[in-house]
Order: structure tokens, then C-alpha cells, then sequence
């Protein structure tokens, strides 16, 4: 099992959008990916279990990454949480300068 | 900020947008479902059978809708439709349809008690914008239940001239669905600056007022004023009001003239750096359907026609008759401006049943383009021979996708030799000496730049693909998106090279990928000596006056 820890940056938190993203990004792997927050723990591939999650801007979620392809997976994950779940804030940025 | 309120009857939100309209105030209403609710089971198998039809009816409800809101606002907003997508085949909520009907529910009752389940999960999370997910929920289950009553879809009026629509809420596939050209604005009593009626109205250009609270529904039909900019609703202005009003409307229509005067002024002038580098302005095109659009946005030509989409929409090769017609339709079109035609960029990656090929692990680095057509020669003369034809009528070029070396377009050249041949013989007319350019999406064609350069009459390059071979990068992995975004400077230097070969041997070069709308980048392309920069239409003008800017 693969096991590491990541913030969330966005600032609405892990919302319909970046988990129905993320959902879609685990269903890539084979292995079984699981998200804990706190006491609360949800499978990756499922929508309504990461929604439930409740994860607001700054929660930490520990991610652990057990089956066949769990060393790419894990890699592959925390990258992809790394870059893309700052979405929020890019977005943010953008629509700025298409205003002006 | 404080607002003069001499009446009761300006109402305060938060305003989308900057737009001023004026008109007259209609409510939204649902056509909630006309039957009773049937709370009788027809039994667990029946049951579960008219739900899971209902789940696939929304489904592919939601995927029309996904494609008409990507087309009036954008993949990125358009989105929320693909999550509500995945939302019906989640498998907590199938889980929580399958218990109700196990224990004797009907579809209707399933669905409603499953709903609400969810969103009573949803509602007592600890963030307001998660919270706020409930409605997606909701609006879910209204689809639904609207498919298992039989009900129409809702209506929005049948007004005959445009209005501002008043709503409690709209979800987002209600906002979607509404007759853009029948709205003027909205008003929204609950809802937020984030919400998604808010966001998909900005991204329609129609401004909102939204979090203004009840409005009660004795104003239907009631004149107003709404103001964006300022975040209110005037219900019933007195003439003062509608004056001032219309003053500020008149001042904000002279603004938007200035700039669209501006740049329409730009149109038909040559695009010149203000150090005298003149640069092409070209589009790039899909279809022969897109030519009129794009000489409309003040085209100087076009620099990338894809010559796939005949071969796309058919069920088998097209010949080469069909192909010389759309080719020289589109050659008369453009009224001896040039058009650059990209022979057949074809494989794995952009699948075409009647081609037969075989799965590839690795479609990117895989048998496409030059490389099926040099093997598939009859294919490739076919297309070869039609784009000879139609370039009596305009004034057409030739480039070759994919080149990595100078036997492929050594081997091109020979082929369309054969074909001129074989036209002369058989009396039919095609320009004896067709412009002949490569497209530079390989690290191996910028090696080889130089003896390419002796071959060919111009170069384009295809800056999405020399991205990903140079960057070793998959460009649909969103996780190398910022890799991509971040490395532009490799991609540049390369560009350099290829500007440099191409100009020694007296020919020209052209960009034609993503990185030629990048107005970041217009500057460097102009410092390179560039002669030609492609993008898609709605990037034309805005282009133009970026070079018109550039030293």
C-alpha cells in the first residue's frame, strides 16, 4: 500500500467539479483508491462518497493507494492533485484577464 | 455602497456582469409533473426496469445538453453536465434506487426518497458551496421524475418578444435550455455570484441579478430596470428614473461602438509590426462550412484546412469527385486568397472504421498521416489528384503532415508528379506549379530542417504535436497540462531554427498550432521573422491588433 498526504488548495474546496474530475482520474488505475479525512473515508472513484467528504479549503486528505498498479497510481495521483486541484485559483485568474 | 432608494421599489443583489437592460418581468414556471404520484409497486423487476429507462433518457438528455452548452459557453462551464452524468451512474446513488425498490418502492417513490437521502447528506455538510451541491441533486431528480411521468419538458413561456425572466433558482440545464435570443436578463431571488446560473449566464453575455430575494409574483408583467453594474432591480421607475437609466444605456452603447469600431478599422489593414514585419493573418478550418465565417473575421487566408472532415462523416473513402468538389468550393470561395490544405492526418488517434486499422498501443507515435498515405498510395492519389484540380480555380498549397525525413516528401513529390501526369493526359486542368510545404511537428523535422528547407516552399508549424514529442509530454494527460504550459521556450528555440532554414532557401514559414493565438507570444514570433500565424476565427481580430502593437 502507497500512503501520502495533500492539502486542498482550492478555495471551494473539494466540490462537484474537481471530485467529479478526480473520480474520473481514479478510474484509471486498477488499484483501490481510498481518501480519509479526519474520521470519514471514501472510495476515489465514487462522486457522491468524495462529495460527502466535505473537504473545504485546507483540509488534509490522506490518500492510500493498495493493488497492482499502485506505485503509478500513487505517483500519478499526488501529481494530478498537485497540479490540477488548484483549479479554483487558475480559473479564478483567467476569467480576470478575459475581462479586461 | 449606498443606493438612493426613494422608492421601495428598487431591490438590491449581486449583479453579473456590467450590462443595463430594460424590459418587462416574467416568471419562470415548471411543468411539474401532471400525474399523481404513483406510489403503487408494479413490482421490484418492473420497477427497476422503468428506472433504469428513465436513467438512460436523462443520460443522454445530459449529453445533448453538455454539447449545446459547449457550443454557447464553452467546455469549461459546459462540464457541470458531465458531472451530472456521472452523478446518475454513481454507485452509492444506483445503491440507494436499488434498496428502495428492493424494499417494495415505486420508481417514483425510490427516486424521490434516494434524492433525498443525498442531499440531506449534502445540506448538512459544513461548507456553504458543497451544501449548495444539494441542488444538482434536485434538479437531478425533477429530469427524472419528469421522464417517469411522462411530463413535457418546461416552457418557457410563449412570449413573442424578448424579456427579463424572473426564477427562484434555475438549474443549470433549465438555464441551458431557455431561448437565448428571448432573454434579456435574469433575476434570481436566491443563488450566488458562483452559482452556475450565474456563471453560464456570464459566459451567454446576458447579464443577472441574482440573491435579490422574493420578488412576488403579482410584478409578472411588470416594466424594470436592471442594472448589472450597479446590482439592482427598479421595479415601476418613475420617468426620472427611466431616463437616467437610459442615459447610462446610451453612454455604455457608445463605449462598445468605440470598440468594436476600433476593431473592425483593423480588418482590412495589413497586420505590420510597428518595425515594418508584416505577418499573415490565416485561420484555421475544419470544414469548407466554416470559409464564410472566417473571411467575414477579415482572414488574410487560411493556414490549416483539415482535410479529414469528408472522410470523417463518411462510411467509406470518399472519391475523388466528392473530394474535388468540396476542395474547389472552397478554393472559389476565397477568391485567390491562399488556402493551405493538410493532406490526410489520419490513424489510430482519429478513428475511421472503413480504414481497418488495427489498435495501436501508442496511437501519437503511431501509422498515421504521411506515413498510412505513403503506404496506401491509391488513398493518397485520390486526394492528391482532387486538390490538383481544385487549385485551377484558387489559389491552393499542398502540406504534408508528420514528416520526419526528406524521403517521405521526396516520395510525396513523386507522387504528385504521377497525378499532374496522369491529368494532363486525361485534359483536365490544375496549376502546374501548387505551393508545396511541410508541417514541422517532429524534433526530427527541425534536425532536419536545412536539407527540407531545399525541398519544400514553406514551412508550419504544428506546435500542439512538436509540443508533445519534444516535451515527451501526452497532451491529454491533464496532469501534464502546466509541464506543457510551463516549457514553451524548447518549442521556440526549434521554431527559430526551422525560421531561419526556411528563409536561407527563399521560402516562408507559418504557425499554425495553439501556440499562434497566444498573444503572449506574438512579439517573439514577430522577433523570429514569421511570415504567418493560423488561428481559429474567433481569435482573428484580436490577433491583428496584437501585431499592429508589436515592435
Amino acid at each position: 500500500m502507497k500512503e501520502f498526504t495533500y492539502t486542498i488548495e482550492d478555495p471551494n474546496g473539494l466540490h462537484a467539479r474537481p471530485a467529479g474530475m478526480l473520480a474520473t482520474f481514479a478510474k484509471r488505475f486498477q488499484s483501490d483508491i481510498r481518501i480519509k479525512v479526519g474520521d470519514k473515508e471514501a472510495d476515489a472513484k465514487r462522486l457522491l462518497a468524495l462529495m460527502s467528504l466535505g473537504a473545504v479549503h485546507g483540509t488534509n486528505l490522506t490518500v492510500s493507494v493498495s493493488g497492482e498498479d499502485e506505485e503509478v497510481a500513487a505517483q500519478e495521483l499526488e501529481a494530478y492533485l498537485g497540479e490540477k486541484m488548484q483549479n479554483g485559483k487558475k480559473r479564478a485568474e483567467g476569467t480576470a484577464s478575459n475581462e479586461t | 455602497m449606498k443606493h438612493e432608494t426613494k422608492n421601495d421599489r428598487v431591490l438590491q443583489g449581486v449583479g453579473v456582469g456590467n450590462r443595463r437592460v430594460s424590459g418587462t418581468l416574467r416568471f419562470f414556471h415548471r411543468n411539474e409533473p401532471s400525474h399523481k404520484r404513483s406510489s403503487v409497486s408494479l413490482g421490484k423487476t418492473d420497477e427497476w426496469a422503468r428506472l433504469q429507462d428513465a436513467l438512460n433518457q436523462v443520460k443522454h438528455r445530459l449529453a445533448a445538453l453538455y454539447e449545446r452548452a459547449r457550443r454557447q459557453v464553452g467546455e469549461d462551464e459546459a462540464q457541470i453536465f458531465e458531472i451530472h452524468g456521472m452523478l446518475l451512474e454513481d454507485e452509492d446513488f444506483l445503491e440507494a434506487l436499488r434498496e428502495e425498490i428492493d424494499a417494495g418502492a415505486s420508481a417514483e417513490d425510490a427516486l424521490r426518497r434516494a434524492t433525498q437521502r443525498i442531499s440531506a447528506m449534502l445540506e448538512g455538510l459544513d461548507n456553504e458551496y458543497l451544501s449548495g451541491r444539494a441542488s444538482d441533486i434536485r434538479d437531478l431528480e425533477r429530469q427524472l421524475q419528469q421522464v417517469l411521468f411522462g411530463a413535457s419538458e418546461t416552457d418557457t413561456t410563449q412570449e413573442k418578444s424578448p424579456f427579463i425572466l424572473v426564477a427562484d433558482d434555475l438549474s443549470p440545464s433549465e438555464t441551458v435550455m431557455l431561448e437565448k435570443s428571448q432573454i434579456l436578463g435574469f433575476v434570481i431571488f436566491r443563488g450566488s455570484s458562483n452559482s452556475h446560473t450565474a456563471i453560464l449566464a456570464r459566459a451567454m453575455g446576458i447579464p443577472a441579478l441574482v440573491s435579490v430575494g422574493v420578488i412576488e409574483e403579482r410584478f409578472d408583467g411588470t416594466f424594470a430596470l436592471l442594472d448589472a453594474e450597479e446590482g439592482t432591480l427598479t421595479l415601476s421607475p418613475t420617468e426620472e428614473q427611466t431616463s437616467l437609466f437610459s442615459e447610462k444605456q446610451k453612454k455604455d452603447d457608445r463605449i462598445a461602438e468605440e470598440h468594436d469600431r476600433y476593431l473592425r478599422s483593423l480588418m482590412n489593414k495589413p497586420a505590420v509590426t510597428k518595425s515594418g514585419h508584416r505577418m499573415l493573418i490565416y485561420a484555421n478550418v475544419g470544414s469548407g462550412e466554416e470559409v464564410e465565417a472566417v473571411l467575414e473575421a477579415g482572414a488574410d487566408g487560411i493556414g490549416l484546412l483539415r482535410s479529414e472532415f469528408l472522410y470523417l462523416s463518411a462510411d467509406d473513402y470518399p472519391g475523388e469527385e466528392l473530394l474535388f468538389r468540396a476542395y474547389s468550393d472552397v478554393a472559389v470561395q476565397m477568391q485567390g486568397k491562399r488556402t493551405v490544405i493538410r493532406t490526410l492526418d489520419i490513424g489510430a488517434d482519429k478513428k475511421i472504421s472503413y480504414f481497418g486499422l488495427p489498435e495501436e498501443e501508442n496511437p501519437a507515435l503511431g501509422f498515421r498521416a504521411i506515413r498510412l498515405c505513403l503506404a496506401r498510395r491509391d488513398l493518397f492519389k485520390t486526394q492528391l489528384r482532387a486538390i490538383l484540380r481544385a487549385s485551377a480555380l484558387g489559389r491552393l498549397a499542398i502540406m504534408l503532415p508528420m514528416i520526419v525525413s526528406v524521403d517521405e516528401v521526396k516520395q510525396s513529390k513523386r507522387l504528385i508528379e504521377e497525378c499532374m501526369e496522369e491529368l494532363k493526359r486525361e485534359n483536365k486542368r490544375f496549376d502546374p506549379k501548387p505551393e508545396l510545404g511541410i508541417m514541422i511537428e517532429t524534433p526530427a523535422a527541425v534536425m532536419m530542417c536545412e536539407e527540407l528547407a531545399c525541398e519544400v516552399d514553406f514551412f508550419s508549424v504544428g506546435t500542439n504535436d512538436l509540443t508533445q514529442y519534444t516535451l515527451a509530454a501526452d497532451r491529454q494527460n491533464p496532469a501534464l497540462t502546466t509541464l506543457c504550459e510551463e516549457n514553451t521556450e524548447p518549442i521556440l528555440r526549434m521554431i527559430e531554427m526551422a525560421s531561419t532554414a526556411i528563409h536561407r532557401h527563399g521560402g516562408w514559414i507559418g504557425i499554425c498550432g495553439e501556440m499562434a493565438a497566444d498573444l503572449h507570444l506574438t512579439q517573439r514570433f514577430a522577433d523570429l521573422r514569421i511570415d504567418e500565424l493560423s488561428v481559429s476565427a474567433p481569435y482573428l481580430l484580436g490577433l491583428r491588433g496584437r501585431v499592429t502593437e508589436c515592435r
